[in-house]
This record gives C-alpha cells, structure tokens and sequence, in this order.
C-alpha cells in the first residue's frame, strides 16, 4: 500500500468519526428530556467503542474528546453552552473520557492483533509456496525467478549470488561496498545491511545463504522502506529455503556429472578394449602360426630358421608396441582409475623379473631391498609396466652381459625403486625431456623403441603422486629412480608364534 | 599320452583356431573347435571332454558366462585365452571357474607347457602322498614339517596353511579371495595385505632368492600360484 493512499484513508477515517459523533448528538437531542443523562452517555460511549472497533485508534481517541464535549454541549444544562451548572458534572466527563480513551485504546490493540495474524498468515502461506516452487526447480536461473514472484508487489528487488568452485561470489557488481557486506556476511554467517543515512535512500540488505553443509552464497535484498525486525526473520527464512534449494541443485549437478563420466569412462574402455583385441588377435595368430612353422617343418636350414627367428622376434616386438600405445591411450584418455592397495616393492619386482626373464637371458639382475621397506599404496598393474619398462631400457641401453641393478629404499617420507643399468648412460643432461612422449635418448639409434615406455612410467607414477628421475650414475651406467609417497600403511598384528 | 584325450576349443579367431589346434593335435589330443559359445557348450555337453579352451571375447556371448554355465555341470579344466588387459575380467573368470589363463599372444611353448600343467592334476589325480619337494625343500603333511636342505624350518601356523593349500592346488592359479577364504576360512575379516606379508614371509624362507622366486609366483592383480 503507498503512503499517500493509507494518508487519504487516515483523513476519511476522521472525518466519518465526526460525522457519527455529530449525527449521534443530532438523533439524541430530541430525547434529552425522556431519557436520563447517564443513558445518553452510554450511547456515546457505544459510538465511541464502534468507531474504535471499525476506524482505529486516533479516530476513536478524537471522537472521544468530541463526545465529550458533545455531551457538554448539547445536553448538560445550561444546554448550548460549555459552561455546567453542576460541578458533579466534572465527574460524568472524568469517567466518560477516561472509559472512551481506554475502550478506543483495547479496540484498536484487537485490531491491530488481528490484522498481524492476517498478515502472518498471509506471508506462511507464500513461504509455503516458495518452498513448494523451489523443491521442484532445475537449474540456479529459476531460483531467481522463484525469488523474484515471492517479492512481487512488494518495494524490494532481490539478486542471488553464489560462491563458485574458487570461493568467489559470482555476478557481483563492481560495487565495492556491496562486495565488503557480502564477504562479511559469509564470514560471521549473519545478515549484514547498509547504515540508513537518509530517509528516501534505498537500502541493501546482504543473507548469508547457510545450507547444512557451507554457505553457497548470498542473497542481496534493496528496499525503500523501513525493514522491522519481523521483515528481516522472515527473509532470512526465505534464504535458508533458497540456501537447501542451492544445496540441492549442488547434488544434482556433482550426480548428473558423475553419471556422465561414467559414461564416458564406459564408452572409453570399450572403445580401447575392442581396440586392443582387434590389433592382438592378429599379432597372436602370427606368433602361433610362426612357432608352428618351426615346429613342424621338420629339418630346417640355418637361414630359415633364422628368417623365422627374426619374424618371430618382430612380431614380438609389434606386440610390445601395440601394448604401450594401448596404454599411453588409456593412462591419456582421462581420469585413471587406481587400483590402489598396501603392497609391497618385493613382490612387483619379482613378478616383472619374471616376465620379462625370456627376453633378457643376457643380462644378470640383481635386486637389493632394504628390509625396512614397508607396505606402500599403488597400483600393481601399473607399477608393474613400469618396472618392466625401466628393465627393458636397461636391458636395451647396456651391452650383453652387464648386470641390471634393481634397488630398493626408503629415503625419508617416500619408498623408492632405482633401476641402473651398466651401459653408457644418457647422452643428454636434459632428462626430463626423456619423459616427454615420443621422446629419445638417441634419435638416430639402431635400438627399437619409439619413446612411449618412461612417459607411460612419468603418467602412471605422476597418477600415484610420486615422482620420477632419470639421471647418470656416478659410477657409471643410466640410473632411474621412481619414489612414492609412503603415507599410514595398516598395522599388520604378527601372528602368534607358533611352531607346527 | 592316451589318444582318447579330448579339447575343446572356443575362440573365433581362425587363424588362432588354426594353430592351436595343430600344435594339439600333433601332442595326440583330439581338438574339437567351434567359432561360438553356443556351439562350444553343445560340443562339450556331447563329447564329455578333458579340457576346454575359452576365449573371453566370443561374438555371441561373454566367455565368463561359458565358464561359468560349464562349471554347473563338470569340473574339467577351463583354460582361458585373453588379452593382457583384462585382468579384471581374468578374476571373473578365474572365480567362475576357470582354472588359468593364457595371455595373448602365446607361443605353442607356452600353450603346451599350460595344458600339461593343468591337465596333470586332474588326469594324475590327488596325490594321496604326504611328502611334497619342491627346489631344496621338504615338506611332510603327516608330520607337519618343513625342511630345506635337510634343516628343520620354522613355520607359523598361517604361513604352514597358506603353503598347503598353494601346495595342494599345484600350478593353479589362486586368487587372492580364494587364497584368503581357504587360509582364513569363509568369514575371514583381514584385508589382502596380510596375504601379501605371510607370502612375503614364506619366500623368505623357502625360496633361494626371496626378490626373484622361482615356485611362488605372483600373478599381478589376480592371486598367486605354485609352480614346482
């Protein structure tokens, strides 16, 4: 309601109160003389009590002193004058006044009770459909909107912004002063307002939006009127409606997310696996057919055998390669999927010895491990293409016959694995350049390779938050050295010993 | 090797087909191939086989679900034939019950040396004897001892456990849920690194170089597996 309408029905309100009070003391003059003056002041204490009950307060109080003069007037002799005979009179005024003031001042009270109920009710019922509306919205947009058909009518604009992923409210203006309230009401979790200076200013009122877990931003509220106390609980009701909405949508969000990734993820490993089965069904029928070819035809020359030993050899080697593709694909597709458990080095090693064996006959291994290694968090798979791959480096860098080196230690807060070979080390200082994809240490060199083995290595060790480094012995021979962080291995309860 | 030893082979690959096939025949089995699960489960329904051959990437159905329909109704060897890959999809099968894998590509001498082991156990039957020598190691069951070079070694009773049931399924890989169900019983609570450390702790014992061992081998991400 503007104030210039609520002032035009004050003044109304006024002037029907004189009106009746006029007219009561018109329509009671003829019945001065039947009727008892003490009768004729209870019709004006009713006029009185009705024009409190239906026009308010200061009409009533006004029409109050009117009766009273009224009555002074018109009927207590000598009538048509204020002056009284009787002075007892003093007393029927005392009382008529005194019972007018107090009858107007309980009247307007139920009123006005009764008029804050309505309005109470009035606000439960459109908070009720706030929450009705947002429990059903989608995206953040339509928050804003929900907002915006709750102030509707009212003198108050509303903007909503929320914190983003970095902790920065998004969409807020360049407005310094507004940037500090926000803030401010993040932090203390409380409303915060501008201090009024003057009375037409607009002012700017900034709610935290607190849902159970964080706040997730503010709400910004201006207004041209006066805000009381009940106007600020009921608004910060409305964030806290908005504050589990945002949550919400939140959840959503991180769940739609997690669905599409998984999609992704599946369509990814399909791709790959149908990849990898239709480049190595044909490498495995080559390899078979090949050992058949030796095997079967009985006596064979030396060049033949050699020419199958070479297929054979390549072959192989196609395989080696069409491995590490699939897994460079793999380890660069997207997230890798760990499968992280407490293992030990021990086992790793000795299983990545062992397969590669047949293929690195002309070099002696020789593993050393400080038995104070503990149990470490990785992926055994994993670990493991990487150990072969620092192997057959080393094997592929080094003449037949000098030994391998495996190593492992722990060096403060991270277990490492060095693998040395005896060769002639790298040939560039720039190492870590080694790790780049499709990179070599000799470009030009007669050894088979393309440059995937130690990026796979850099990927899968980067994937465990450990590091890895390449550099030359000092004694001699390339040296790489992976380390993974040892973190909070499980207590492991020895077994009560008892013998068989 | 009598000659009515019969295979079953389920791969899709012809030329895989081809040469699997010749190499067993030359060791005087009788291969019969088929492209498709379907078919291959009829086939082994009719001819009462020795031992089946399973590719997991079939065109009509998944090779884990051929395992696990033949492990209903027999308890012949399952051989698998699968990509370096899928290791998740070995322990699938390997738990369906399939009894190991080989991974492609294979050489005939490795296919050869996996049928032989597998078909071993089963066409020698349980070995009734209580002593048990692997390397420079003894074992006497009746006794409860272990030896090495004829020096009395110490065991803990879940070490002892865990080398007889590796022992008792000889060439057969265990994963590590079977090994901890026969170790710890079928309501065992400890975690797999447990498994991890006792196996630790008897390659320290009983093998010559505990970091390069030649008889308890270790199948990265799916179990462990005795090889005398």
């Amino acid at each position: 309601m503007s104030g210039n309408l609520k002032n035009q029905n004050k003044k109304r309100n006024y002037l029907i109160a004189v009106l009746i009070c006029v007219l009561t003391a018109a329509l009671a003059s003829p019945l001065r003389y039947i009727l008892d003056l003490a009768n004729i002041v209870m019709l004006f204490l009713l006029v009185v009590f009705l024009i409190a009950l239906k026009l308010g307060r200061g009409p009533a109080v006004m029409s109050a002193f009117l009766a009273v003069a009224l009555f002074d007037f018109f009927f207590v002799p000598p009538q048509m004058s204020f002056a009284i005979n009787d002075v007892q009179y003093l007393v029927t005024f005392a009382v008529m006044l005194g019972v007018s003031l107090a009858t107007a001042h309980l009247t307007a009270m139920l009123g006005k009770q009764k008029e804050a109920a309505l309005e109470r009710e009035q606000h439960t019922h459109r908070l009720y459909d706030l929450a009705r509306e947002l429990a059903g919205i989608i995206n953040q947009d339509q928050v804003s909107e929900a907002l915006l058909r709750y102030l509707a009518g009212s003198e108050r604009s509303v903007t909503v912004h929320l914190l983003d992923d970095n902790g920065k409210l998004q969409s807020i203006s360049d407005n310094a002063p507004l940037n500090v309230l926000a803030d401010m009401a993040i932090q203390q979790g409380r409303l915060m307002e501008t201090n009024q200076i003057s009375d037409n200013q607009q002012r700017t009122l900034v709610f935290p939006l607190i849902s159970p877990n964080k706040v997730r931003g503010v709400i910004v509220i201006t207004s041209i009127d006066a805000l009381d106390d009940i106007d600020k609980v009921q608004l910060q009701a409305v964030a806290n409606l908005v504050a589990i909405a945002i949550e919400r949508l939140h959840y959503v969000n991180i769940a739609q997310k997690i669905q599409i990734e998984a999609t992704s993820e599946r369509l990814r490993s399909s791709v790959l696996s149908a990849l990898s089965h239709d480049l190595r069904t044909p490498l495995t029928g080559l390899v078979g057919m090949i050992d058949a070819l030796a095997v079967n035809t009985a006596p064979i020359n030396i060049s033949m055998h050699n020419a199958i030993t070479a297929i054979r050899n390549q072959a192989q080697a196609m395989c080696n390669l069409v491995d590490k593709l699939l897994d460079m694909a793999r380890l660069h597709a997207g997230k890798i999927n760990l499968q992280k458990d407490w293992r030990l080095y021990e086992e790793v090693i000795g299983s990545a010895i062992k397969l590669l064996k047949p293929s690195l006959t002309e070099h002696p291994i020789k593993v050393t491990l400080s038995p104070s290694l503990p149990l470490v968090a990785f992926d055994d798979i994993l670990l493991e293409r990487v150990i072969c791959n620092l192997i057959e480096n080393a094997g592929k860098y080094s003449q037949k016959g000098q030994p391998i080196e495996i190593r492992g230690f722990v060096d403060g807060d991270v277990a490492c694995i060095e693998v040395r070979d005896h060769g002639s080390g790298f040939s560039t200082d720039q190492t870590e350049e080694l790790f780049q994809i499709f990179s070599r240490g000799h470009t030009e060199s007669t050894i088979p390779g393309v440059g995937l083995g130690l990026a796979i290595c850099r990927a899968i060790i980067d994937a465990h938050g450990g590091t890895i480094k390449a550099y030359n012995h000092p004694d001699g021979g390339a040296c790489v050295t992976l380390c993974l962080p040892l973190g909070n291995p499980p207590k492991v309860d020895s077994e009560m010993e008892n013998s068989q | 090797m009598s000659s009515a030893n019969t295979v079953i082979l389920i791969e899709d690959d012809p030329q895989i087909r081809l040469f699997v096939k010749e190499s067993l025949e030359r060791e005087g089995w009788k291969v019969i191939d088929t492209e498709t699960g379907q078919r291959g489960l009829i086939e082994a329904g009719s001819r009462k086989p020795d031992l089946l051959l399973v590719d997991l990437g079939l065109p009509d159905m998944d090779g884990v679900d051929v395992v696990r329909d033949f492990r209903n109704w027999s308890t012949v060897p399952i051989l698998i034939l699968s990509a370096r890959s899928d290791e998740h999809e070995k322990i699938i099968a390997l738990d369906a019950g399939a009894d190991d894998y080989l991974t492609k590509p294979f050489g005939i001498g490795e296919l050869l040396a996996r049928v032989r082991a597998i078909t071993r156990r089963r066409l020698n039957g349980v070995d009734n004897s209580p002593k048990f020598s692997f390397g420079d190691v003894e074992v006497d069951f009746s006794k409860h001892t272990v030896s090495r070079n004829g020096n009395a070694v110490h065991l803990t009773q879940i070490e002892y456990r865990l080398l007889g049931v590796l022992l008792s399924n000889t060439g057969k890989i265990m994963s590590h849920r079977r090994l901890m169900q026969e170790v710890w019983g079928p309501n065992h609570t400890e975690s797999a690194h447990y498994l991890r450390i006792y196996m630790s702790h008897l390659r320290q014992k009983l093998e010559v170089d505990p970091t390069q061992p030649v008889y308890l081998l270790t199948e990265t991400g799916i179990g462990y597996r005795f090889e005398p």
